[in-house]
């Protein structure tokens, strides 16, 4: 009887010396941030996205909260915040209640890997298999999806979630794939042979050692840390392209924004949402944006690089100094991550969206084999220059070349590939229709008998588009 | 499908026990849903994401504009075509004094009947900016509708100007038309005429040769000729078949037997190709719009018909060619002031027909994809 006593009395003791210890304060103050980062990053998101959509559709936008509508997102939030947690009849509850947390959640952890300049991260940071993370964690989305999909008892929504699961599923692929050569690339840098999958350390990769005019104050101060020349955008342009649209249908912006598609599923799997669980699912999608826009300028536009972050922040500089090189790279990563959020935004004011079955064989045959043929083609570049003698600068020149040929090449087949796939989806319906007019005079000819039918029409062929 | 029914239902119809099948899903689509387009109601039944059968349901907004016309005098009849297709009221207008007029035996002066055409063809635009602006926020881009909608209120600013109302303008009168443009009023549709000549390109730049635009709208929805003809599609619809027959052209009326309409063709039948007429179409009104402000003749507006209008006792029936179609009045008269019977031949209505059919072994994106390049008003359907 004792021994249960002392036991639980060590258990609670524990539990409180780690509630009550630094590190636990560490982790709340880590949540916090992120949480008040991802609420502030989504209310000015939508804000931005809001009136640079109103701008190029040639209206005003917000305009009448605050000066020029700059307070429309937060007057929205309060609204939101207060509004009453509808629930339809015959939902399924937890899984209903739970949906907006499961959604969320994952974005909110990934943000524990990113570092925001060189002295400003979080705990976790240092984590040395940053990528693996941030993907699984991305990964993890879909589940939240799902369960809203499922709970919420209302047919649009489950096709809306059913949708999504499907598209993030395989769009998760040539998202990994495409990372893959960055990381090939980092160990063909190093010298031990070895790559990194740490955030931080693929981000050093994209600093030159020499730039023009070393020595010269000025031109340290511009250059050192900041090299444009080598950052991976150069060397791997295609995949930028390939990861950002992965990035667009893992975040379920237009044009892949099936899941919610408002002409068709009404809201998708937020149909039966209102208020606060309505805004949580937002909070999560402009997350998203935002993880997979810090991800992109982490590893092929040079992170938070930009003049005089490296020259401020180097050993030995003054304490004031170094702070202000410390909110200098803060602001240049948080300036390209909302560039880089913009193009999702003029992204989505400029293109119709697709179709269920165009989406996969978008992912199935262009995406996923193309970053195949990349990962192939690096390491056999690699293997052949490196037979021939050649120094790493020339396989980075010859590598650059060869995949801005891809690039162009790649917008070439995806033309190619959707003027085919557009025939070939036009033939049944076509061949449909013949074989009715010669099977009937009449115009409204009958049902045909069903194993026929799902032949002719192609009703059934769900995978055979 | 989504109720919680478990592992623990009883087995379905000639279903094994243990044995896992898939049933069809009956979906309801509207009548209160962003894009049927109204109040239109789909019933569709879903095998997986493919359309099965589809099973439209109209009728929610029947207001009984027929009805409503036998019992308003035919000059107070006219302000009720407005709100039949309520896209295009100066082209019901039309259709409605045209009959009065064919059956009185009336020819409106020529100045009356240019100015018709004029607003008429305006409002062919207007009609099909909304046409495109809608189809393409189906088919989930936003910019192009905001882009329509601009166009449209320099149109419907006009019509104010015109008629002292945007958009039910109760302009047209059995005999001519309700005033003559204002001082000005040319100047500000020429400037109009130019500005929306740009817009127009702009437009096509956005959106045709776009190629997910083209792989949602190619080869979906196609319609072969003989099946346009025996539906009695007309319009756009009827003309992206293949099927050269413009009202206008065909059956002349009015001022359109003075001036000459191209009318805009094409052999594809899909989706694709009722946008391209619409769009090329567009071009074309532009060109009639001003072809007939510069043949536009002087001379009285109206002839001098009374207020208190009696067609004699007789039938006819007068069809114009609206945005959507072939809008057709027949028109029955007992000899008062009030019309015996005034039925409505909607394009709208009659294109909506073959909508099951085009939806069958479509995918289920492809049901708003097509709906919306039949461009069908609900309150033409249901009048």
């Amino acid at each position: 009887m004792s021994g249960g006593v002392v036991l639980a009395e060590v258990w609670w003791e524990q539990l409180l010396h780690g509630i009550l210890s630094w590190e636990f304060l560490q982790f709340v103050v880590a949540f916090a941030s992120i949480f008040g980062f991802v609420m502030t990053s989504a209310v000015i998101l939508i804000l931005a996205e809001r009136k640079v959509m109103a701008w190029m559709q040639d209206r005003y936008g917000p305009l009448h909260t605050g000066p020029w509508g700059l307070l429309q997102t937060v007057a929205d939030v309060g609204k939101l915040l207060l509004k009453e947690d509808i629930h339809a009849g015959k939902i399924d509850k937890a899984v209903f209640i739970l949906a907006p947390s499961v959604f969320l959640a994952p974005v909110i952890a990934s943000f524990a890997v990113l570092p925001f300049s060189p002295y400003i991260s979080l705990p976790g940071a240092p984590l040395a298999t940053g990528i693996v993370y941030l993907i699984a964690m991305s990964s993890l989305d879909v589940v939240g999806v799902i369960m809203a999909g499922w709970g919420s008892n209302n047919k649009y929504a489950l096709i809306g979630g059913l949708r999504s699961a499907a598209q993030m599923i395989s769009y998760e692929l040539p998202l990994v794939l495409s990372l893959v050569s960055v990381i090939m690339l980092t160990s063909i840098l190093r010298d031990s042979g070895i790559g990194t999958i740490a955030i931080k350390d693929i981000m050093n990769f994209q600093m030159a050692q020499n730039w023009p005019g070393k020595g010269n104050p000025v031109w340290d101060f511009i250059f050192e840390g900041f090299t444009p020349w080598a950052w991976f955008i150069l060397v791997q342009p295609l995949l930028v392209v390939i990861y950002y649209t992965c990035g667009l249908a893992e975040t379920n912006r237009s044009p892949f924004d099936l899941p919610e598609a408002e002409s068709e599923l009404v809201a998708g799997y937020l149909t039966e949402y209102s208020g606060m669980r309505w805004a949580l699912f937002f909070l999560g999608e402009y997350g998203n944006m935002t993880i997979v826009s810090a991800i992109t300028a982490m590893l092929f536009l040079g992170g938070w690089s930009g003049p005089g972050v490296a020259f401020l922040t180097a050993p030995g500089m003054a304490i004031g100094w170094q702070v202000l090189g410390n909110l200098l790279a803060l602001f240049y990563f948080i300036l390209k991550i909302y560039l880089l959020c913009g193009v999702f935004i003029w992204v989505r004011t400029t293109l119709p969206r697709l179709r269920a079955d165009q989406l996969m064989q978008f992912a199935w045959l262009i995406l996923i084999p193309t970053t195949l043929v990349n990962i192939v083609l690096t390491g056999a570049l690699y293997l052949v220059l490196n037979a021939l003698g050649a120094s790493n600068l020339v396989f980075l020149i010859v590598l650059g070349v060869v995949n801005w040929l891809m690039l162009f090449g790649f917008f070439w087949v995806v033309s190619r590939a959707t003027t085919a796939s557009t025939r070939r989806a036009m033939a049944p319906a076509i061949r449909a229709r013949q074989r009715l007019a010669a099977l009937t005079a009449a115009p409204s000819a009958p049902r045909l008998p069903e194993p026929e039918r799902t032949g002719v029409t192609g009703a059934g062929a769900t995978s055979g588009r | 499908m989504a109720t919680n029914q478990g592992v623990n239902r009883p087995p379905l119809e000639g279903e094994a026990p243990g044995e896992l099948r898939s049933e069809e899903m009956i979906l309801n689509m509207g009548p209160q849903h962003p894009s049927t387009h109204g109040v239109l109601r789909l019933v569709l039944t879903l095998e997986g994401e493919t359309v099965v059968d589809c099973t439209p349901v109209i009728g929610y907004l029947h207001r009984g504009i027929e009805k409503i016309l036998e019992n308003r005098t035919v000059m107070a009849g006219i302000r009720y075509m407005d709100n039949a297709d309520y896209l295009s009221p100066m082209l019901n207008e039309t259709a409605y004094v045209g009959a009065v007029e064919q059956l009185m035996g009336i020819e409106p002066p020529r100045r009356a009947q240019y100015i018709r055409l004029i607003t008429n063809e305006l409002q062919r635009i207007a009609s099909h900016l909304v046409a495109i602006g809608t189809y393409l926020l189906d088919l989930g881009a936003f910019t192009p509708i905001l882009w329509t909608f601009r166009d449209r209120e320099g149109i419907l600013s006009l019509f104010e100007a015109l008629g002292g109302s945007r958009f039910n303008v109760n302009y047209m009168r059995v005999g001519g038309v309700l005033h003559d443009f204002p001082k000005g009023w040319l100047q500000q549709c020429e400037a109009w005429c130019n500005q929306f000549e740009k817009n127009l390109q702009e437009l096509e730049t956005l959106i045709t040769g776009n190629e997910i635009f083209e792989a949602r709208t190619q080869g979906v929805g196609y319609v072969d000729p003989q099946q346009a003809i025996a539906y009695g599609l007309t319009g756009p619809m009827l003309r992206a078949s293949g099927v050269n027959w413009d009202l206008r052209v065909n059956r002349p009326y009015m001022a359109y037997r003075e001036i000459k309409v191209n009318p805009q063709v094409r052999q594809e039948g899909d989706c694709y190709a009722r946008y391209r007429v619409r769009m090329q179409e567009m071009a074309e009104s532009l060109r009639l719009v001003r072809v007939a402000m510069d043949q536009l003749p002087g001379g009285p507006i109206s002839t001098r018909t009374p207020i208190a209008l009696r067609p004699p006792r007789g039938e006819t029936y007068f069809a114009i060619e609206s945005s959507k179609g072939e809008l057709g009045i027949y028109f029955i008269s007992d000899g008062s002031e009030y019309p015996w019977r005034a039925k409505i031949r909607g394009p709208s209505f009659v294109n909506l027909q073959i909508l099951p059919e085009l939806l069958r072994g479509h995918k289920m994106s492809d049901v708003v994809a097509i709906l919306g390049s039949l461009d069908i008003v609900l309150g033409e359907v249901d009048r």
